[in-house]
């Protein structure tokens, strides 16, 4: 009986959560020239015809890029940043979280806008830079507080308990914190790169001569034509990350953590 | 808690400043345009507009939209949470897997997807007028129903992530030993899982509506013009009127409800713990 | 023609060799049909010049953005743009004239391409008619004013205020119903049927997939966008309403100060030249502003090709659209979308 309300609490939700993603799979085999779920005839040519665009291969080289190295810079950034909030008592500690919390509540257009007018234009950084730091910031958030939310629970006298045991305050945050926060920092990862590679609203003005990131990309195709390949280009790329998250559950039991 | 504030500072810091000088300056001195008129501080931006009906309807149509995709989203992932919680270790992993999954589609396909779900032939249509509940089809797309479906669906899996990963922090036994000394599912759902799991219902809550709140493509392309929300709204001043003094003005206001519902969020979870 | 072009082309590919090396040319263009334009005119031209082009595409409002954000120091050389786009840029200063004398293509150009916006500020590269597509098995058009009859009610939609399309579809209703001049009426009438309408659309290509799946059966598109109704296998069809065909024209412009003139000089003349603009236009991609090109007849009947033809479009003046738009959004705003 609770099998059965479990199972069908998870079977609605998942197939709201899963459904359109396999309508896109489908639509994107439609032979149609426009997206068609059921499809009408099947065919490959759509998820062939994504590998010839040429411009989806440099802005998928560059969301990647932008995903993982902004991602990278913000735990690098973000994971001290909540081991201090939850192990000290700092002054200001609310005005810090809220300051590393802001990226998320902004308006991404407010941001790309913000960044191209007063840092881009008058700094003459490159675009790609302001990008990688426009992501870092839209990461740092999501890095602080699933990092923050898996420590939490962690009681701190485990830590203590280890430094007194002789441990250094290093080895002490290596070797019990680390460890238990895992979960929580992979989560933040999975969960930044996906924020940073699907980001629209940021980047719309953030682009430059050959620099412009794949969502936009997939948008500025959206404009001319709605033929199926960017479905099938959605399905490709919801593969790729299904393939990370499946390899980081195999080589680090992910759902262990979560 | 450490004593050591220095070193505190010192490992905090950097994000603060990072996130200081390459965003809150940025954007601040943006936000600052929402405050000048003419090139003196004035608040006539936020007179003109709320002095404006559609501004109005806007307004309280994100408002409205924002509420109940969150509210909506803690419903069904509390329930979503708990089950995959309390699911062996292997199907714990899947289940969990497939709802992630969606967070790694783009946004601009999740919704393209809704316009053939939701339109006159789509499969919902379909099963409206097989299972007689209309003659014809129903007008799904370009409706606040098709937006707050497609948003749902973009910032459920949010929530879910975060009331999981809060959840998993619940000692095994306490639950059943609340059960075993008599309380109700509703008991031990106030009196245990709430204030055990409040952070991530924060963490979610704020997520999930401000999420909804700046979207930009679902409202954009599952609305249309015709249900305006403050992001395509403010979409529509940069790019028609180059108006930033309206755009910051619309910029000020989704900062202040995402903040004011962060704050709220917040002091209803201390408050019932 | 021919060959008096490509010796031409040699001979200033020869002349420009030495300098040529590090030269690049920064364009922005409408980011459409970015194979064929690669194939009939980029690669062709990088070419000749022995330069590197960068082509930046996007929607006009993130290109215009990005002209006027970089004002200092332009990124973008030319751009190519809508009339009203072209004549807000021009407004705040941020192109130069051009210098007829600079392109040997300027007289083949159609009289309304050569200075469209007035002061030089631009030259039209192609014309686009604007008309109704519809489901010929279920409705039939014959004016615009059936856009708001009952025949399409719940099932039509309409360009929105916002796009190219959308003052010239009230230009053309105001015809059909006998309003003159001052356009409000028009956009009261449509507030007063906003519940018939689907939606009010910003891209061709969504209605494109709007009308695929029946939601709309009629609706105001430009020519350029008909091929893809056209082979969708649906039976569309194009009308010729009694008021006749919209029009409109997308120009070239150079931004100011932006110290690659020669070059860019250089590749609108190439563009403008016979020989290109045949090309593309019998890849269906933009119907030629040069009045030499000849089309073969099924090109011809796809595209907005010939002088009867475009000189019968109804246009409308850039500064009209730039000047109203702004008070048509705000009564847009309060009777259509509230």
């Amino acid at each position: 009986m609770r099998h059965l309300a479990t199972w069908s609490i998870l079977g609605l939700t998942l197939t709201f959560l899963i459904g359109p993603f396999l309508i896109i799979i489908l639509a994107g085999a439609s032979a149609t020239d426009y997206l068609a779920f059921p499809p009408e005839g099947l065919t490959l040519k759509w998820y062939l015809k994504v590998f010839t665009v040429e411009s989806f291969r440099a802005s998928f080289a560059l969301s990647m890029a932008l995903a993982i190295f902004g991602t990278f810079m913000a735990l690098l950034l973000g994971v001290p940043a909540a081991y201090a909030l939850n192990r000290y008592d700092l002054p200001g500690a609310e005005t810090l979280r809220t300051i590393v919390a802001a990226p998320i509540i902004v308006p991404g257009i407010i941001v790309g806008l913000a960044l191209l007018r007063y840092m881009v234009v008058p700094t003459g950084v490159t675009v790609t830079l302001a990008l990688f730091m426009a992501h870092t910031a839209l990461v740092l958030p999501y890095a602080v507080r699933v990092v923050s939310s898996s420590m939490t629970n962690l009681r701190a006298d485990m830590e203590e308990a280890a430094v007194l045991l002789g441990c250094s305050r290093l080895q002490a945050f290596t070797k019990v914190v680390l460890p238990n926060i895992r979960g929580g920092v992979l989560a933040a990862f999975i969960l930044g790169f996906v924020t940073s590679f699907n980001q629209v609203p940021v980047s719309l003005f953030l682009s430059g001569p050959g620099v412009r990131t794949l969502p936009i990309d997939m948008l500025a195709y959206m404009e001319i034509t709605f033929d199926p390949s960017v479905a099938a280009l959605s399905a490709l790329l919801a593969f790729m990350s299904l393939a990370i998250v499946f390899t980081a559950e195999r080589l680090l039991g992910f759902s262990r953590y979560v | 808690m450490f004593r050591n504030t220095r070193e505190g500072l010192a490992l905090a810091l950097p994000a603060a400043i990072f996130s200081t000088l390459l965003f809150l300056v940025p954007v601040g001195i943006l936000l600052s345009e929402a405050f000048r008129s003419g090139g003196s501080w004035s608040l006539q931006g936020y007179i003109d507009f709320f002095s404006t009906p559609l501004n109005r309807t806007v307004f309280l149509r994100t408002l409205k939209l924002g509420v109940l995709v969150a509210g909506t989203a803690a419903v069904i992932g509390y329930a979503a949470a708990f089950c995959i919680v309390n699911l062996g270790p292997k199907s714990r992993g899947k289940v969990f897997g497939m709802v992630v999954l969606p967070l790694m589609i783009s946004p601009v396909a999740r919704t393209y997807a809704w316009i053939v779900i939701l339109g006159r032939t789509g499969i919902v249509n379909e099963a409206i007028t097989g299972l007689g509940l209309s003659d014809t089809p129903l007008r799904l797309l370009f409706t606040e129903t098709a937006v707050f479906l497609g948003l749902l669906q973009l910032f459920l899996p949010l929530m879910i992530i975060s009331l999981v990963s809060a959840m998993e922090n619940i000692p095994r036994d306490v639950i059943p030993a609340a059960r075993v000394l008599g309380a109700s599912w509703i008991a031990v759902f106030f009196k245990v899982i709430l204030p055990l799991t409040k952070e991530g219902l924060v963490i979610g809550g704020t997520l999930v509506f401000t999420g909804a709140l700046t979207a930009y493509i679902t409202p954009a392309i599952l609305g249309g013009s015709k249900v305006l929300m403050l992001e395509t709204l403010l979409y529509q001043r940069v790019n028609v009127s180059n108006d930033f003094v309206s755009a910051s003005v619309i910029a000020m206001i989704l900062i202040v409800m995402s903040f004011s519902a962060n704050l709220l969020l917040k002091r209803i979870a201390t408050a019932r713990s | 023609m021919k060959t008096t072009l490509s010796l031409l082309a040699l001979a200033s590919a020869f002349g420009t060799a030495a300098h040529a090396e590090d030269k690049t040319l920064t364009i922005s263009v409408y980011s459409f049909a970015q194979d064929e334009y690669k194939e009939a005119l980029y690669d062709p031209f990088e070419a000749i010049c022995g330069c590197d082009l960068v082509v930046e595409t996007g929607n006009s409002v993130e290109r215009m953005a990005k002209i006027e954000a970089n004002a200092a120091d332009p990124v973008i050389d030319m751009a190519v743009i809508s009339t009203q786009d072209a004549l807000a840029l021009a407004r705040k200063g941020l192109i130069q004239p051009l210098d007829g004398a600079k392109l040997s293509n300027f007289d083949k150009l159609y009289d309304s391409a050569k200075d469209p916006i007035g002061d030089h500020m631009a030259v039209g590269y192609t014309f686009y008619a604007s008309s109704i597509v519809y489901r010929s098995d279920l409705v039939d058009i014959q004016s615009w004013g059936d856009l708001l009859g009952e025949d399409l009610a719940g099932q039509v939609a309409l360009p929105n205020i916002t796009t190219t399309q959308g003052p010239l579809t009230l230009m053309m209703l105001g015809k059909a119903e006998g309003v003159e001049g001052d356009l409000s009426p028009v956009i009261s009438e449509i507030g007063a049927h906003s519940d018939d309408i689907v939606t009010f659309f910003s891209r061709s290509s969504e209605l494109v997939q709007l009308m695929n799946q029946q939601e709309v059966i009629a609706a105001p598109v430009g020519r350029f966008a008909w091929g893809s109704f056209r082979d969708a296998g649906l039976p569309f069809a194009w009308a010729e309403p009694e008021e006749g065909q919209a029009g409109g024209m997308n120009v070239m412009v150079m931004t100011k100060g932006n110290g690659n003139e020669e070059l860019a000089y250089q590749f609108m003349d190439y563009w403008l030249s016979t020989e290109v603009q045949t090309k593309i236009g019998e890849m269906l991609i933009d119907s030629p502003a040069n009045k030499e090109v000849e089309l073969s007849a099924e090109a011809a009947e796809n595209l907005t090709y010939g002088a009867d033809v475009i000189e019968s479009l109804n246009i409308m003046p850039a500064a009209e659209v730039l000047d109203k738009r702004e008070g048509w959004v705000e009564q847009w705003n309060a009777e259509v979308i509230q």
